[in-house]
C-alpha cells in the first residue's frame, strides 16, 4: 500500500501523545482502517471531504457515502476523506486544545479543503452540519465565506427540501450521486485551473441538471406564508429536477469497503439489490422520492458480492434495499449466493421484509430458520388505516407470517408501527394492541419447545413529508401524541413478553418542523446550534427546551410548521425541486387516502400515473 | 485441526484499538487472507481465536501472542507472510509458530508480562517510591467490582509486584515492571502507575515488551524459545 499521511500539525498532538486515550471509543477518530484510501491531497487536483452529520457508527453505516467515497476516489485527480461528526468528549477536546476538526485519512483541517460535501439523512443532524463547518473552521453563512474556502455542498434524500439549510450550504445535489457527481468534480477542476470567482463556478454548475444553488432564488411571503420563490439569476433555472440513474447494473459500485474496527450500528457488506421501492406507501418519503424500481441483475450482484466478500473479510452480506423481498430474481440470487459461499462461513442477511408468506420462507431459508430475530412493519392496527396509508399488507397476511416466524423457531419478533397517521382514530390505536396480543398469544402456544418469544413493539410518531401524498397533513398534536402514547403505555402492561418503545414525541415534532420548513427556519438552527445544540438524534443530546427557546427567541412558531395542511392550490416552498412524481399524483394519492382506498403495487396492475418519465412500467 | 501460535506487535496509533476491535481486526485479516479457519458449531458458528491477555486501550504491545486454529496444515512462513498483507498499518505478525492442539489454551498458562515505560526526564522522588513499593509488605488499590462495576473494593496487589527497576537508557530513562497478569490474579500498569509520582499533563508512554507463562519454575515465552525470563536487565539485553 502506498500511504502517504501528511498530518495535518495541530491534530498530531491528538494522536502522539496519550492524549487520544482520554476520549471514549478513539479507534473513530484513526482513519487507517483497512481499505481507506490514501493520497497525496497536494498531488492531486480535487479534494473533497465527505461529511456525515453523526457519529461515525451511524455514518460508517451508510451505503451512499460508501459508494461516492470509492467513486470519487476512481479519479485520479481527486482524493476523497471522511469526517463524521465528533462525539461530546471528543469536541470538548478538540476545543480545549484548539484544534480544528479534520479529515479522518490525512487529518486535514476542514477549512483547507476544496470541497465538502454533506449528507443530508435526517432534519435532527441539522445543527451538527452547523457545527462540524464551525469546528472545521468554515464559516457557516456561505455569504461569509470567501474565495479561498471550501464551497460546501449537501446531498441525500434531504437535498429535496434543503430550503432550511439554504443560507449554510453554497449547492444542493437533487437524487442519484454516481453520475452528477462526476460533473461537478470536473466542472470544479476546470474553474479552479481557471482562477475564476466563486460566483462563476456556481453558475456553471446551476446548469447542471439536479443541481440548485439556493443563493440564485429568493422566497417570498406574505401574510407569513410562502408565496413565491425569485429567480436571481437569470441562468438559474426554474425547476431542478432529480437526477436519476437509469441502468443500476452498469452504475458504479463499489468493489470494497473500508472495514471499521467499531462494531458500528451497520457492520457488515452491503450489496444494493435495487433502488426505488415498488409499494408506494403514502407516509413513506423513500417511497416517492426513489422511483422507479431499478434492478441490478443477479450476475452483476454476485460478481459484486464475490469481490466485496474477498476483500473485506466481512461474514455476513446484506441483501439491502427498500423491500428486499420485492426484488424479482430473488430466490436466483440466493441460490447464486449460497453455491458462491458454500463453506466459506458467509451469513446472508436480509433487513427490510414485507409480513408475507413468501418473505418469511425467503429468511427462514438464508438464516437456516433457527433463533435470532425477524422485523415486520404493520405500521398501523387497522385495515382500514392500513389502507387510508396504502400498506396493502392484511391482517391475515401479517398474523400467518408473523406465526410462520415463530413456527420456524424465532425467538424475537420486532414491530414497527405509527402513531398520529392521518384518519387515526382509537380504534386503531386498540387495534395495534390486538395485533400484538393476538402474535404475543401465538408465540405462547409454542412454549415448551425452546425460549418463550419475545415480542418488541416500536411505535414512532408519524411525520408528514414533502413529496409525498401526505405532504398537506398536519402532524397531530403534541399533547395529543403524548396522550396516545400513554394510551398504548397502559394497554401494553398486561401483554407478557412484550416490550413497547416509542420515539421521544419532541423529536419528531422536530423533524416535522424542519421536513415541511421554509428557508426562514434557517436562524432557528443558527440559534438552536449557539445554544448548544448537536447530535440531536441521540436521545442523551436532545433538549426540546433548548428548541423552544430558539424558536421563541427568533419569533418563529414551530407549531405553524408541524401542524400546517395547506390546500391543494398553495405553493409550497419545496416545488421548485422536482423528485419527479407530479403534484397532481400526490394530490390525487392524498384523496385516494381520504377515502381509504389503496393504490396497486406498480408492477402487478395498471399504470397509476405517477408522472414520473423514463419510467420502465409507465403506461401500462 | 492445526494450531498455530501468531506473535504479533500491535504499535504506533493502534494501540488506540480495544481488544474486542482487536479481535474484530485479526478474524477479518484471517478470513480476506483466505485462511481455512475452524468454527466453532452452533447456530452462530465462531472462529477460534484465543489471546493471550487482553492489552488495556493506549498501550502498545511489542510481543503479542495469538493462537489460531486452522483446518489444513500450513507453513508457518507462508502464514506470516498472507496474514501480513491483510492486517492494517501498526498490526504485524512477527513469527508464526506450530503448537500441539492438545497443549494448554494460552490465557491458562499466562502468568506475567513485562511494561516498560518511558520517561524523558526522571520524576523527583520516583526512585525513592519504587524502593518504597518493593520494600512494603501490602501495597492497597482500589478496584470497581459488583454488579455493574459500581461497587469499589480495596485490593493488595503487592504480591502481583514481581519486579520493579528504574533503568536509565540514554537520553531516556525507563521504568521496568514485571507485573503478574492472568486467570490467576494480577495488577494492571495503571495501577502500579498511579502509586508513583509520575502524574503530570503528559502521561507517560507505556508498552508491554513481552508475555510470559510459567514452565518448569521458571517464566519463559509463549512462543517456546526465548526469552526466558531471570532478570530484568537480562531480558532487556535479550528482549528487544
Amino acid at each position: 500500500m502506498g500511504m502517504v499521511k501528511k498530518m495535518g500539525k495541530k491534530a498530531s498532538i491528538l494522536f502522539n501523545g496519550g492524549l487520544l486515550g482520554k476520549v471514549n471509543r478513539p479507534s473513530r477518530y484513526l482513519g487507517s482502517e483497512f481499505n481507506a484510501v490514501f493520497k497525496s491531497p497536494d498531488q492531486v487536483k480535487v479534494h473533497l471531504v465527505l461529511a456525515f452529520p453523526d457519529l461515525y457508527e451511524v455514518g460508517m453505516s451508510h451505503l451512499g457515502t460508501k459508494i461516492l467515497y470509492a467513486l470519487a476516489n476512481s479519479l485520479p485527480y481527486v482524493y476523497a476523506e471522511r469526517v463524521f461528526a465528533p462525539a461530546a468528549d471528543m469536541e470538548a477536546l478538540l476545543r480545549e486544545k484548539d484544534i480544528p476538526l479534520f479529515s479522518l485519512e490525512s487529518r486535514t483541517p476542514l477549512s483547507r479543503f476544496d470541497l465538502v460535501g454533506f449528507t443530508l439523512q435526517y432534519e435532527l443532524n441539522y445543527t451538527s452540519i452547523l457545527n462540524m463547518l464551525h469546528l472545521g473552521g468554515i464559516p457557516m453563512r456561505g455569504e461569509e465565506r470567501k474565495q479561498q474556502h471550501p464551497l460546501v455542498i449537501g446531498g441525500g434524500p434531504l437535498a429535496l427540501n434543503p430550503e432550511p439549510l439554504a443560507p449554510f450550504l453554497d449547492l444542493f445535489v437533487l437524487g442519484d450521486g454516481e453520475e452528477v457527481l462526476l460533473e461537478l468534480l470536473q466542472l470544479y477542476r476546470d474553474w479552479k485551473e481557471s482562477g475564476a470567482r466563486k460566483e462563476e463556478f456556481l453558475a456553471g454548475a446551476a446548469g447542471i441538471a439536479g443541481v440548485y444553488v439556493p443563493s440564485f432564488y429568493i422566497p417570498r411571503y406574505r401574510g407569513g406564508r410562502f408565496v413565491s420563490l425569485e429567480r436571481k439569476e437569470e441562468h438559474a433555472p426554474a425547476i431542478v429536477e432529480r437526477r436519476i440513474v437509469s441502468d443500476l447494473d452498469s452504475a458504479f459500485y463499489p468493489r470494497s469497503f473500508i472495514v471499521p474496527y467499531l462494531d458500528i450500528v451497520h457492520d457488515r457488506a452491503i450489496l444494493e439489490l435495487f433502488r426505488g421501492c415498488p409499494q408506494g406507501c403514502r407516509f413513506c418519503q423513500a417511497g416517492f422520492v426513489y422511483r422507479p424500481m431499478r434492478e441490478r441483475s443477479p450476475e452483476r450482484l454476485k460478481e459484486l458480492a464475490v469481490c466485496i466478500m474477498e476483500s473485506t473479510g466481512y461474514e455476513e452480506l446484506s441483501l439491502s434495499s427498500l423491500s428486499s423481498s420485492d426484488y424479482s430474481g430473488i430466490e436466483e440470487l440466493i441460490t447464486l449466493l449460497e453455491e458462491e459461499f458454500a463453506g466459506k462461513q458467509v451469513r446472508l442477511s436480509l433487513p427490510s421484509l414485507k409480513a408475507d408468506p413468501f418473505a418469511v420462507k425467503l429468511a427462514a431459508r438464508i438464516q437456516g430458520g433457527i433463533s435470532g430475530g425477524i422485523t415486520f412493519a404493520p405500521e398501523a392496527g387497522t385495515q382500514r388505516l392500513r389502507d387510508i396509508i396504502n400498506k396493502r399488507a392484511t391482517e391475515d397476511d401479517i398474523l400467518s407470517a408473523a406465526c410462520d416466524a415463530i413456527e420456524a423457531g424465532r425467538n424475537h419478533l420486532k414491530l414497527y408501527f405509527m402513531l398520529g397517521l392521518p384518519g387515526e382514530k382509537e380504534e386503531d390505536l386498540a387495534g395495534i394492541v390486538e395485533l400484538c396480543s393476538r402474535i404475543a398469544a401465538a408465540g405462547r402456544k409454542r412454549s415448551g419447545r425452546g425460549r418463550p418469544l419475545r415480542t418488541t413493539v416500536s411505535v414512532s410518531t408519524f411525520v408528514p413529508k414533502a413529496h409525498t401524498p401526505f405532504q398537506w397533513e398536519p402532524q397531530l398534536d403534541l399533547t395529543e401524541v403524548r396522550r396516545r402514547q400513554e394510551y398504548l403505555r397502559r394497554q401494553f402492561q398486561s401483554l407478557k413478553n412484550v416490550q413497547l418503545t416509542w420515539h421521544q414525541p419532541g423529536m419528531s415534532y422536530l423533524e416535522a418542523v424542519f421536513a415541511r420548513g421554509d428557508r426562514r427556519l434557517a436562524a432557528v438552527l443558527e440559534e438552536a446550534h449557539a445554544r448548544g445544540s448537536r447530535l440531536d438524534a441521540w436521545s442523551d443530546h436532545f433538549d426540546f427546551q433548548l428548541w423552544e427557546k430558539a424558536f421563541h427567541e427568533r419569533g418563529i412558531d414551530p407549531h405553524w410548521y408541524a401542524r400546517s395542511s395547506p390546500g391543494y392550490g398553495e405553493p409550497l416552498p419545496w416545488e421548485h425541486l422536482q423528485a419527479g412524481v407530479t403534484r397532481d399524483f400526490l394530490a390525487c394519492e392524498h384523496k385516494l387516502a381520504m377515502k381509504g382506498e389503496v393504490t396497486p403495487d406498480c408492477r402487478e396492475a395498471q399504470c397509476a400515473g405517477c408522472g414520473l418519465k423514463k419510467c420502465p412500467l409507465a403506461g401500462r | 485441526m492445526h494450531r498455530y501460535r501468531l506473535c504479533f506487535s500491535k504499535e504506533g496509533e493502534l494501540k488506540y484499538i480495544s481488544h474486542l476491535e482487536l479481535q474484530r481486526t485479526f478474524f477479518r485479516a484471517l478470513r480476506r487472507a483466505g485462511i481455512p479457519l475452524v468454527y466453532s458449531g452452533g447456530f452462530n458458528p465462531q472462529p477460534r481465536l484465543v489471546f493471550a491477555a487482553p492489552l488495556a486501550v493506549g498501550i502498545e504491545g511489542r510481543n503479542e501472542y495469538l493462537d489460531i486454529y486452522l483446518q489444513q496444515y500450513r507453513q508457518e512462513r507462508e502464514l506470516e507472510e498472507i496474514i501480513n498483507r491483510e492486517l492494517p498499518a501498526g498490526l504485524a505478525v512477527k513469527n508464526v509458530l506450530e503448537v500441539q492442539p492438545g497443549e494448554p489454551s494460552l490465557p491458562s498458562v499466562v502468568q506475567a508480562a513485562l511494561y516498560v515505560v518511558s520517561f524523558d526526564a526522571v520524576p523527583e522522588k520516583l526512585e525513592a517510591a519504587v524502593k518504597g513499593l518493593l520494600s512494603s509488605g501490602s501495597v492497597m488499590v482500589d478496584r470497581k467490582g459488583g454488579k455493574m462495576g459500581k461497587e469499589k473494593k480495596r485490593v493488595d496487589i503487592r504480591t502481583y509486584i514481581y519486579d520493579l527497576k528504574l533503568v536509565k537508557e540514554g537520553a531516556e530513562s525507563r521504568l521496568y515492571m514485571l507485573l503478574a497478569t492472568g486467570s490467576r490474579g494480577g495488577a494492571r500498569p495503571d495501577e502500579v502507575l498511579g502509586l508513583l509520582p509520575v502524574k503530570g499533563e503528559s502521561r507517560p508512554a507505556v508498552f508491554r515488551r513481552e508475555i510470559f507463562v510459567y514452565s518448569a519454575g521458571k517464566l519463559v515465552s509463549p512462543a517456546g524459545k526465548s526469552p526466558v525470563y531471570t532478570s530484568i536487565q537480562e531480558s532487556n539485553s535479550s528482549g528487544k
